[in-house]
């Protein structure tokens, strides 16, 4: 369990030591959202706002999961077996990913509502949502980033895995998100909640399961 | 025997469903009217591939218990049939969908839900293209299939219950009491079930023992 720990430092090491990447995160996320504000979205809809901070956090987070095993490759891969299992390193690897997303999540808020005013009726509702919605991305993304890592192809080929499983989470999260904004009655987005933490943790649990036999040779 | 058994079954099935489901009288329905025998040939063929999918998705966790390559040849060829039923299902809710609905395609959670299945397993025969070892390619498709087949019965079967939706039995309502489907259409469409099931079976073998034969 103590491995746990260390692993997750040592991403955290590994990506600021590599700050080229976190800075091309930042400059994607503050271009897009200016990009959004030129093309006319300080006059978005509420419907229009949360779709459009859904689109951005979407392909931040496709970006940030396409490195997850950038470091994996090669001989390393036998590296780290040789430092931690596998059951060790799909944990770490999405605890790791997970705050990152939410980090890169909150920065993609904060812009939002820089540029465009922040709409949000109930933020605690609203933080909860981009919260599970990240960790249910950064699981699929983890796991067919590990598929693509395997099958030796490019990140491609994990783009064309995740999308297509992504969309339920991504289905629920705006759902529960355009419901904060208009202030919608608690336990009606009760309801979509709790299938999201339902389904974040199945989806968590078979990620835990399948990936040992992902990450042997 | 057992082998031709199912398949005579199967072939007897389809053929009543067929030919009956053309005869029978029908429950006297507004705007669905004399369509609602489509429900035959349509609503079968999704039964038909979820079917198919939960046998691949089996025989992918038999594949990564015993590592046995003809169990993996058996997830393909029973995905490939599922793949057929599911673009068949798409064919027969479109020409549905223009005569009921008035259009081709509708922003429907159970078309989002089925063109998104179609997404996923299409990815997954590209995901197999891709890899050149074979029990390689068995591992890590049997894992992307489970995961897959998971994120399509939440797609296909428990998000178009939350929110509402054309089709019937839907917000809140699942299941098929409000389709009035009365005894005389459940006389078709449950042998129709059955009978192209059945049928997908055999097209699964049949695709199972080529993918054995070109094995050189």
């Amino acid at each position: 369990m103590s491995n746990i720990g260390l692993l997750i430092q040592r991403y955290a090491k590994q990506e600021l030591r590599n700050s080229n990447a976190i800075f091309s995160l930042g400059l994607y996320l503050i271009g897009i959202t200016y990009l959004i504000y030129l093309l006319g979205g300080s006059n978005a809809s509420d419907n229009s706002w949360n779709t459009l901070l859904w689109v951005v956090v979407f392909f931040a987070s496709i970006m940030q999961a396409s490195r997850s095993f950038e470091f994996e490759s090669g001989d390393y891969f036998y590296y780290y077996q040789s430092i931690a299992g596998p059951k060790e390193t799909i944990v770490a690897k999405l605890i790791y990913n997970s705050l990152y997303m939410l980090f890169l999540s909150a920065i993609a808020w904060g812009l939002f509502s820089l540029f465009y005013g922040n709409e949000v009726y109930q933020p605690t509702v609203f933080a909860l949502g981009l919260g599970l919605g990240c960790m249910g991305f950064s699981i699929i993304l983890t796991l067919a980033n590990g598929i693509a890592e395997r099958s030796g192809r490019n990140a491609t080929l994990s783009t064309i895995l995740a999308l297509p499983l992504t969309l339920p989470i991504l289905k629920l999260v705006s759902t529960i998100n355009r419901y904060a904004m208009v202030g919608a009655p608690f336990d009606e987005t009760a309801t979509i909640i709790g299938s999201l933490v339902t389904l974040d943790i199945a989806i968590g649990l078979l990620a835990y399961l399948l990936f040992p036999y992902l990450w042997q040779d | 025997m057992q082998q031709t058994v199912y398949k005579v079954i199967g072939v007897v099935l389809v053929l009543y469903s067929l030919i009956f489901g053309l005869l029978t009288s029908i429950p006297d329905l507004p705007i669905i009217e004399e369509s609602i025998r489509n429900l035959f040939y349509h609503v079968s063929m999704w039964f038909a591939m979820v079917a198919m999918m939960a046998g691949s998705f089996a025989y992918s966790i038999a594949f990564l218990r015993k590592e046995n390559l003809y169990t993996d040849r058996r997830t393909a060829a029973l995905t490939e049939t599922g793949m057929l039923f599911a673009f068949l299902g798409l064919f027969t809710g479109m020409i549905w969908a223009r005569f009921t609905w008035g259009a081709w395609w509708t922003n429907d959670p159970k078309l989002n839900g089925s063109a998104i299945t179609i997404l996923i397993y299409l990815a997954y025969f590209i995901l197999r293209n891709g890899i050149e070892d074979e029990r390689k390619k068995a591992r890590i498709s049997a894992v992307y299939n489970i995961f897959a087949f998971v994120m399509m019965i939440v797609f296909i079967g428990i998000l178009p219950r939350m929110t509402d939706s054309l089709h019937p039995g839907n917000g809140g309502n699942p299941g098929f009491n409000s389709y009035d489907l009365d005894n005389r259409l459940r006389l078709i469409f449950y042998p129709a079930v059955i009978g192209w099931i059945l049928i997908g079976t055999w097209i699964a073998s049949l695709r199972y023992r080529i993918k054995n034969l070109s094995i050189t």
